[in-house]
């Protein structure tokens, strides 16, 4: 069977037809005869994106028996997909089509007529000479692992591990300390909006261990993965006795938390463990086990000061709880005793969700002596803040709480490197996007939730840990094979010297070198075909399937003629 | 229709066209319901997004473009629920799909209809800063790219006259004045409610003089004067279409007081509004003048502190309620009350209201429709007792994005794919 080229022109109504001479570009193109020993269909229709137009070159790829379709039409964006369904609908190896743009790049742009025939024709011709080097690409399919592993059981290890596991999914979900709950575990109350009290986080604890689809892993850390969305193959360690288990899994969690700052790594906060300064989480700490908060010689004090900001500036971000947990421990010791005088320094104040505003407003109304200052210093027992008059003043108040920033876990840049995703400036993890994708990562089938991510409320941690979990939910569907990307990079063996540029170059984390052959080789499951390797292969071994060298150069060559 | 495989969301912003292709490409059948006859929501008015000042056109476009061409989700625009039976699971809902009067399978969206269509009303998406026809699409790069007749307006469909001057332009025969509503009776599991915000009637915050004097005005309505697809193509200039501003002042928590809370993204977006007239038109001198800065998220800090550095000038105010605005000939006398609580003033030119944000009209309705709680500012109520939970007082109907309460993109998104997270759960049970 000799090669057929059907080549298709869309009128696109007078979008395209009146602006382009189209009986002059049939002309043309039909007049190439001999077109590289290929058989040249050439025709037009009044709207190819149409029902009547995908029909039309359904029966005509068929008919024809078509073997490389080109259609010039509009851009890729609009219409590029609709094609390659109609190819694949047609039994026509969609990889074996081109889309020409001779809408937005020649009929809307170029008022001469004449010139934006020309410029279709060359457009038109530079694809054909593309569409006979392009090569029929086979979608492979591949079973895909629905299990998932969370790893970090804090709030946001729990609710993931809660929404995933079902009769058909098993969550294996590990902990690195010996008990569930994470940083929340010490808080006493959860904010109003939040929820009443601690119960809701001990009933997800209760939950998740009484789960049969979640098998926790207390004391353990993760010690190896390698592998995609879909098939992660996990070597867990248990830090007690150095035992192994291994697993496998289609999705990672990440929820390993943050970390509060030490005020003393800060400029102006000097103080020893004998001063009565306290970070908010030692405040949350000792009034969940004693209920009760306390100088440290056991007395109630009788005038509190609460420093918001602690290293906000340093940092280079706001913490965004902090003001709203403040206020909650205003709360506390306004119910320990009506006595206590709250002071309250702050420089912001942030309250972005709905109810915060009325719970601060209540307790300030009451309890709260708010005082708006530009900075603050602390020396041993004494509190020196800058007005926003520009004043001083020094008070030396029973107790000063101090709300330090929030800063990345200490093991970010463990797991950055372990599970290859990328941390932000700040060291918190980066979002795959920042604005539309927000828990996921670089890495396919890894997902980042909670304060790893970014300073975080409850709430904010839970709505991020349902959000994984919907990612993997309709990911990953128990039964349903997976589809990788077709269009991705292959390494030719013959001209690799080995020299692993393309391993430093890879987002992905796709290549890895074969040390046995001593040569890189791409995992074309993880690979997405961004073509980074291609460009940094110093031996030119490497191209990308669909956007190979003869491809480009012969459409670019056309398109540039004259 | 197999209610466990169907899922109906209302809303077409952030979060629903979100859940939509997710819960559409894990194989649901997606009903995606929208009142307004584009979708895209509010992120399609923004020129662009912080904090990484992104074309929001390009950012939303695809995922508008892989919504209409996704053969799971069927998109009902210029359409509203009208009842809801059943249970979680297996949920009967109606919908009614006004008549486009304009045939969308025949339609190409080349924009000859218009032009000659001789009835002209305000063009309220646009802030009603331009006009648009009485068939219209509410701005360049609506999708689906297809225009709408008011049949309110239309002088064929109102008056009772023989006017076809649009159905002549028009060369697809695309113009269908015969096409009459229907009602679409949907079958679907589960519900996600993202029905998106809108923002109080600045005139509403008495003291600040918007509607009093024509140089202030809304954020929402710099929005589209930045915007190249807006009223002026993207260049700021006052109302006349004209006259660039020489200072501008951004005041931060305009109407803070009426809803008691804060909105959440007008100090973030603020700092991209300075930005933008700063880099439109550099001679601009821009006062941000607010009292509590809310940033919250690692990313936002560092374009504040860009912008503070060079764009715009922070002043503080103490209290917005005593804030006072006059017009002194062509110019705009703000006064306010300092650090030391003095009163002291600025001459600007323009003002911008950082408005709060409020449920959307139609809100209430729409939970009374499906038999859901609002709480007391209006917002959509999620499960009492529950930390971050996206589930409604009725089981099997969720909520997503600022249906909810005020929050950004990301917030919209991670709810968004938290509901969606809930309804497969639902579905698969």
């Amino acid at each position: 069977m000799s090669d057929k080229i059907g080549i298709y022109v869309c009128e696109c109504g007078p979008n395209i037809s009146s602006k382009v001479d189209i009986e002059r570009i049939l002309e043309e193109i039909a007049a190439l005869e001999d077109f590289r020993d290929k058989e040249l269909i050439v025709k037009q229709h009044k709207l190819l994106c149409s029902v009547a137009g995908k029909a039309f070159l359904e029966e005509e790829i068929k008919a024809n028996e078509l073997t490389h379709l080109i259609c010039a039409a509009c851009s890729p964006r609009d219409h590029d997909s609709t094609f390659k369904e109609v190819c694949k609908k047609a039994g026509l190896n969609p990889y074996m089509y081109k889309i020409v743009n001779i809408r937005e790049q020649c009929a809307w742009v170029i008022s001469d007529k004449e010139k934006a025939t020309d410029k279709a024709i060359q457009y038109i011709h530079a694809g054909m000479d593309r569409v006979v080097y392009q090569q029929p690409l086979i979608e492979k399919q591949l079973d895909s692992n629905p299990d998932v592993l969370v790893i970090g059981g804090g709030i946001a290890g729990l609710q993931s591990a809660l929404t995933l596991a079902g009769k058909n999914r098993r969550v294996f979900l590990v902990e690195k300390s010996a008990e569930l709950g994470g940083t929340s575990i010490h808080f006493q109350k959860l904010l109003p909006r939040q929820g009443s009290d601690t119960a809701t986080r001990n009933r997800k604890i209760k939950e998740v261990n009484k789960n049969p689809y979640i098998k926790v892993f207390t004391s353990t850390e993760l010690s190896k993965i390698v592998g995609f969305l879909g098939n992660f193959e996990i070597v867990l360690k248990n830090s007690e006795n150095d035992s192994e288990t291994e697993l496998l899994a289609g999705a990672v969690v990440l929820a390993n938390g943050f970390q509060q700052a030490n005020p003393q790594d800060f400029e102006g906060y000097n103080y020893t463990d004998n001063d009565e300064v306290y970070s908010a989480l030692e405040i949350e700490k000792m009034y969940s086990e004693t209920n009760q908060i306390t100088m440290k010689s056991g007395e109630l004090p009788k005038t509190v000061a609460l420093v918001h900001c602690v290293g906000r500036k340093e940092v280079g971000y706001c913490s965004k709880i902090c003001c709203n947990y403040l206020i909650k421990i205003s709360d506390y010791l306004q119910s320990i005793s009506s006595d206590i005088e709250i002071i309250d320094l702050f420089q912001d104040m942030c309250l972005p969700e709905k109810e915060d505003q009325e719970y601060y407003e209540e307790l300030a109304a009451r309890v709260i002596h708010s005082q708006r200052v530009t900075g603050t210093k602390v020396a041993g027992n004494k509190l020196t803040y800058t007005g926003i008059n520009g004043r001083e003043t020094t008070i030396e108040p029973d107790m000063i709480i101090l709300a330090p920033a929030i800063i990345p876990a200490a093991d970010n840049v463990h797991f950055a490197n372990l599970l290859n995703i990328e941390l932000h400036e700040t060291g918190f993890f980066q979002e795959a996007h920042i604005k539309i994708n927000p828990v996921s990562t670089n890495t396919d089938g890894v997902f980042v939730v909670g304060a790893n991510r970014g300073a975080c409320s409850i709430s904010d941690a839970v709505i991020q840990a349902q959000a994984a979990a919907g990612k993997v939910l309709t990911q990953l569907i128990p039964g349903q094979k997976i589809i990788p990307e077709v269009m991705v990079s292959e390494i030719l063996e013959a001209y690799c010297t080995g020299c692993q540029t393309c391993l430093e170059v890879c987002a992905y984390g796709a290549i890895y070198y074969d040390a046995e052959r001593g040569i890189s080789v791409v995992n074309e499951a993880i690979c997405r075909g961004c073509g980074n390797c291609v460009g940094s292969c110093p031996s030119g071994s490497i191209r990308t399937r669909h956007f190979t060298n003869p491809q480009l150069y012969q459409e670019v060559k056309e398109a540039l003629r004259k | 229709m197999n209610p466990t495989e169907t899922v109906l969301v209302i809303g077409s912003g952030i979060a629903g066209m979100e859940a939509s292709l997710m819960l559409s490409k894990a194989g649901k059948k997606v009903f995606l319901v929208e009142r307004l006859p584009l979708i895209g929501g509010n992120v399609i008015k923004t020129g662009e997004s912080f904090p990484n000042m992104e074309c929001s056109t390009c950012l939303v476009a695809p995922i508008q473009q892989e919504i209409l061409q996704d053969s799971n989700i069927e998109v009902l625009t210029v359409s509203d629920i009208i009842s809801i039976s059943g249970k979680a699971g297996d949920f009967a809902i109606s919908v009614r799909k006004r008549a486009r009067y304009v045939n969308i399978g025949a339609c190409l969206g080349c924009g000859m209809c218009y032009p000659v269509c001789p009835v002209t009303q305000p063009n309220n998406w646009e802030q009603n800063l331009v006009e648009k026809k009485a068939i219209f699409v509410e701005c360049a790069g609506s999708l689906p790219n297809v225009p709408v007749i008011d049949p309110a307006l239309c002088l064929r469909l109102n008056g009772g006259e023989e006017c076809n001057l649009c159905m002549e332009a028009c060369m697809f025969g695309a113009i269908d004045f015969s096409e009459k509503e229907e009602i679409l009776e949907i079958n679907a599991g589960a519900v996600i409610v993202a029905a998106g915000f809108e923002t109080i009637d600045a005139k509403e915050i008495e003291n600040l003089g918007y509607g009093k004097y024509p140089g202030v005005f809304t954020a929402y309505e710099l929005e589209r004067l930045l915007a190249s697809n807006g009223p002026t193509e993207g260049k700021l200039r006052m109302r006349d279409g004209e006259t660039k501003p020489g200072r501008v002042a951004i005041i931060h928590c305009a109407g803070r007081d009426k809803v008691g809370y804060c909105s959440n993204v007008c100090c973030s977006y603020s700092a991209r509004h300075a930005h933008f007239m700063k880099e439109k038109l550099p001679e601009v001198e821009i006062f941000d003048i607010y009292s509590d800065l809310c940033l919250p998220d690692k990313h936002y800090q560092k374009l504040n502190t860009e912008i503070r550095n060079g764009t715009s000038s922070y002043i503080y105010q103490s209290d917005i309620a005593k804030m006072k605005i006059e017009e002194l000939e062509d110019k705009l006398l703000i006064q306010y009350l300092n650090e030391q609580e003095a009163e002291v003033s600025l001459e600007v030119d323009m003002l911008i209201l950082t408005v709060a944000i409020k449920p959307a009209a139609g809100l209430e309705e729409l939970a009374d429709l499906l038999e859901i709680e609002i709480d007391k500012y209006g917002f959509i109520k999620t499960a009492a007792g529950e930390i971050g939970s996206v589930c409604t007082s009725r089981s099997g109907i969720f909520v997503a994005g600022c249906a909810e309460g005020p929050k950004d993109i990301p917030c919209s998104v991670l709810q968004s794919e938290a509901a969606v997270a809930q309804v497969m759960r639902l579905l698969e049970s």
